[in-house]
């Protein structure tokens, strides 16, 4: 398939898939809680009703209020473009496209924290710099995650990284890299995406005062970014790399179905931790990835 | 138009401007920009063809032969010299103009020549007299450029400091080149690998130039002179005078012999400045002193790839090594693009609004868009976000770190604690960045100044839009700029270090052109979708309150809160509280600030104790002849009593 075709297409697959995972995990949710909850497809009824809705403003805001949620979407989209789909290589795999995928998601983190900061408002700084404090730690996890698979596949590029059979540190590997996935999308024990006080909230409360298009693009792209994390760990942790490209297609979306079902079970079971506490649980997720680059290096020494 | 009729013409403008400086404004902008741009045409010319260029004078200076020479190092530090000391000539002819600063404008664009000759001097030499003597007058201009306003006692407090700090690192580059002479027998400066006796030497030039450089823990003076100086003149101290520390570094480290250890010493320094700086950055609530300790964690990032320059020397000279040492001279010219760009941007503000205390800021992008936006991409640009220059430098850096992890030797016990932390300084610089912005330009004005703001001058915005352009300008075409960088990183230790061009380079330029152009047409449908759904303002949501204020909003003190309760062990902030407890409290007070730590806990009680014990060793001689007369006869008895003691019977 040429690269023109491939990329389209796998844009619209991603795009149009995320926002079934949000609606995963709250099925999950009421299920456990013995609810009929909302349906799968909410999201995808949110966001047609946002993207027809008028904008409602700041009167503090500048350009950059919409600015940034449409940067911070087309990085996440642009990151989720540079993963591969197991044997089918990203589109646009190069040397170091890992470190490129990192600094993408900090990139749609600045778009998002510009915006919310816009509105001069506490509450939005107090999400702001929550976002930003956590994602110190959050960073040096994923950096350590990456350079285990690095360490072990001898390579800095995704479609080789992420390809052949883990090594003994997988199931560290997988342990740190969902609790990061928690962290990054700002799901239970970190934030709670259903909280209605401003004070408690991370992610919400930046979205606080974005309204219509801008509230959907928002939306959708931390749709995206869930997807992404959940495509990373899957990916990360199987072994993907001599199966057909069918099958590998089916484990990953099986995969990623499990990693949804997981974060409804964690929302469901555990309570959102004390910010003091967030921290440990976040250094606990690093200690759990460096452990992994720990052993990917015992693992090809001996 | 060769080399050699460009670097003559460059001095033969820049020393015409040290003439018109006093007296013709006009005259002295367009000779120093002339010059600087034959200068950076010289230089461009010898990165471009490869080649050196050497001159032989017949005459003596000091007593040494004039050498000059032109190499592809020093030609990549000509052009940030030529870059940001023409732009900040442009930025300071509007900033501190004859109107408004009348006693001194004519000193500070005589300061600014006699700066940039004698910078040039120091990257020209190729002795070792005119290399201190150039570096001397280059700290005293800078010491001058300084304490401009020098009605201010905190400016002559930081410039103070700055001489004082300086001056030791002058001290050890004294010792430095007279060891260095008296090895090898003379002052001249050149390739000298072969005389491994040389090598300890390496640590003395580490103190002085590291002192220069702002490294942690030697760049005590750096956050308050860098502060106190007018703004163009931090753009030029920030952007190349602490660069000229790395130049001495680089430069040293490929001509003399290094022990073993010094590629690591220099990679912890590195590491510790970077994650430290940006620590001691979150705590700031001064803007331009917020901006120098960004300072310290860029010079780590630049140090980090250096360092790893070095240790692959002790490994054959892996490609990695010299990987990580291009990702760190590009460094060096992103960093002195987007400082520069971002302190000229915060002068911006200080001319505007008159202060520098952000907690006094906010809102200002409705008056000062320009500066606004621009300053914005400076923030990304140091943040380290594609698709802009410091992502490029990093990724360079982030590369070669990783495959020397990648190839499993010893060095990996380095490379993988780098990266590591490398990832994390760029959290923590995005975290600081999103808080100047949000508190700075964001938001609604906290005091009537911040509401009274205007825009710049032409002359101010157009100085940062040439800053910022060449930041976009890099990121977009890193393969451009690769030639230059490799040339440089080359001419470090000629045959040493393979310096291979990862084949990667042009993907990513094409990468960050693409997210450019989608980022640019992804803002545009957002904004034509949002105006035409209809757009209303009304006023933030805060949560039903009646009666919200300016300073309800989160400061830059509270922002960081989080961040700087995780460093508080180095940070050590000062609190000061006053709440009331009562049933009805009365109005409390809470005001926190960061001291520079090491000024205060290490240096200042070190130098108390040495004046404690010259106090009391100076009591000694107080004036009183009768007890001089006592020490002579007590000296005279101890003199008897050591002879007799020592006589043998």
């Amino acid at each position: 398939m040429t690269p023109y075709l491939e990329v389209p297409l796998r844009l619209v697959v991603l795009l149009g898939l995320a926002p079934l995972l949000p609606g995963i995990i709250n099925k999950v949710k009421a299920w456990v809680g013995g609810r009929r909850g909302p349906p799968v497809l909410q999201l995808y009824y949110d966001l047609a009703r946002l993207w027809r809705k008028g904008v409602v403003m700041s009167t503090l805001a500048s350009p950059g209020f919409i600015a940034g949620p449409a940067v911070a979407w087309v990085a996440v989209v642009a990151a989720i473009v540079l993963l591969p789909l197991g044997p089918a290589e990203a589109p646009f795999a190069f040397r170091g496209d890992v470190l490129l995928m990192i600094y993408l998601l900090a990139l749609a983190r600045f778009g998002t924290t510009w915006a919310a900061m816009e509105t001069g408002s506490a509450f939005e700084g107090m999400g702001v710099a929550r976002e930003v404090s956590y994602a110190v730690i959050a960073e040096a996890a994923i950096i350590a995650a990456v350079l285990s698979l690095s360490v072990q596949t001898g390579s800095v590029s995704l479609s080789a990284m992420l390809a052949p059979a883990p090594g003994a540190g997988a199931v560290l590997l997988a342990a740190g890299l969902f609790t990061v996935l928690l962290a990054e999308n700002c799901r239970v024990p970190f934030d709670d995406p259903n909280t209605h006080l401003e004070l408690t909230m991370i992610h919400e409360v930046m979205a606080l005062d974005h309204s219509g298009p801008p509230l959907a693009v928002i939306l959708h792209g931390a749709a995206v970014k869930l997807l992404l994390f959940s495509l990373l760990l899957v990916e990360a942790v199987l072994p993907l790399g001599g199966v057909s490209a069918p099958v590998a297609l089916a484990i990953i979306a099986a995969g990623v179905f499990v990693v949804t079902i997981g974060v409804g079970l964690v929302e469901s079971l555990l309570a959102r931790f004390a910010f003091r506490s967030v921290p440990l649980l976040l250094t606990t997720a690093f200690l759990m990835c460096l452990f992994a680059l720990l052993m990917a290096w015992k693992g090809g020494a001996a | 138009m060769n080399t050699a009729l460009s670097i003559a013409v460059s001095a033969v403008f820049l020393v015409a401007s040290l003439i018109c400086a006093t007296w013709a404004r006009r005259a002295w902008c367009v000779t120093v920009v002339g010059g600087l741009f034959a200068q950076l045409l010289g230089a461009v010319l010898v990165l471009t063809s490869a080649g050196t260029w050497v001159f032989a004078g017949t005459g003596s200076f000091c007593g040494q032969r004039l050498v000059f020479e032109v190499d592809a190092l020093s030609a990549f530090f000509l052009v940030l010299v030529a870059v940001v000391g023409g732009v900040g000539a442009v930025y300071g002819s509007g900033y501190w103009s004859e109107s408004a600063h009348p006693r001194t404008a004519r000193l500070g664009r005589l300061w600014w020549s006699v700066l940039l000759l004698s910078l040039d001097l120091v990257l020209l030499a190729r002795d070792g007299v005119h290399f201190l003597l150039g570096w001397e007058v280059f700290t005293l201009a800078a010491f001058f450029l300084v304490t401009l306003d020098r009605q201010r006692s905190e400016v002559r407090r930081a410039g103070w400091l700055y001489l004082a700090a300086s001056h030791v690192a002058t001290l050890c580059l004294f010792a430095f080149f007279v060891l260095l002479s008296e090895r090898t027998g003379s002052w001249k400066l050149g390739p000298m690998l072969g005389h491994d006796e040389l090598a300890p030497l390496f640590w003395l030039a580490l103190i002085g130039f590291g002192l220069k450089a702002g490294v942690f823990p030697l760049h005590i003076w750096l956050p308050s002179a860098h502060a106190n100086a007018p703004s163009h003149v931090s753009a030029v101290l920030s952007g190349v005078t602490i660069k000229l520390g790395i130049y001495g570094l680089v430069r040293f480290t490929g001509w003399l012999p290094v022990p073993a250890s010094a590629g690591w010493v220099v990679v912890a320094l590195g590491v510790i400045s970077a994650v430290l700086g940006v620590a001691f950055a979150l705590g700031q609530h001064d803007l331009k002193r917020l901006l120098a300790y960004h300072s310290v964690e860029n010079i780590g990032i630049i140090l980090i790839g250096v360092g790893f320059g070095l240790v692959a020397l002790g490994h054959g000279g892996a490609a990695w090594g010299g990987v990580a040492l291009a990702g760190g001279l590009l460094h060096v010219w992103n960093h002195g693009l987007f400082k520069a760009l971002l302190f000229l941007g915060a002068g911006s503000v200080l001319h505007a609004t008159g202060t520098r205390e952000m907690s006094r800021l906010g809102g200002l992008w409705r008056a000062m868009p320009w500066t606004a936006s621009l300053f914005a991409l400076g923030a990304a640009a140091i943040s380290g976000l594609p698709p802009l220059n410091g992502f490029v430098s990093e990724w360079l850096v982030f590369l070669g770190l990783f495959d020397a992890a990648g190839s499993r030797g010893p060095m990996a016990w380095g490379a993988m604690p780098a990266a590591i932390l490398l990832g994390v300084t760029g959290a923590l610089a995005l975290a600081c960045f999103v808080k100047v912005c949000g508190v700075v330009f964001l938001g609604a004005p906290r005091s009537p100044a911040a509401e009274h703001a205007h825009e710049c001058g032409p002359a101010m915005r157009g100085a940062m839009l040439v800053l910022a352009s060449a930041c976009a300008g890099i990121g977009l075409g890193p393969a451009l700029v690769w030639p230059a960088v490799a040339r440089a990183a080359d001419a470090w230790r000629p045959g040493e270090l393979v310096v291979a061009r990862p084949e990667s380079l042009t993907a990513l330029g094409a990468a960050h052109v693409v997210l450019a152009l989608l980022a640019g047409a992804a803002v545009w449908a957002l904004a034509r979708k949002a105006s035409r759904a209809g757009m209303v303002r009304a006023v933030t949501w805060d949560c039903g309150y009646v009666a919200p204020t300016a300073r309800m909003q989160y400061s830059a003190g509270s922002f960081a809160g989080i961040l700087t309760e995780w460093f508080g062990w180095i940070l050590r902030p000062a609190v000061h509280r006053e709440v009331d407890a009562g049933v009805l409290p009365r109005a409390g007070r809470h005001a926190s600030h960061t001291p520079e730590t090491v000024l205060d806990q290490v240096v200042e009680p070190a130098g108390r104790l040495v004046m404690r014990l010259s106090g009391a060793v100076r009591r000694l001689q107080h004036g009183r002849v009768q007890s001089y007369i006592l020490y002579l006869v007590a000296g005279i008895v101890a003199l008897v009593a050591v002879v007799a003691a020592g006589t043998p019977p």
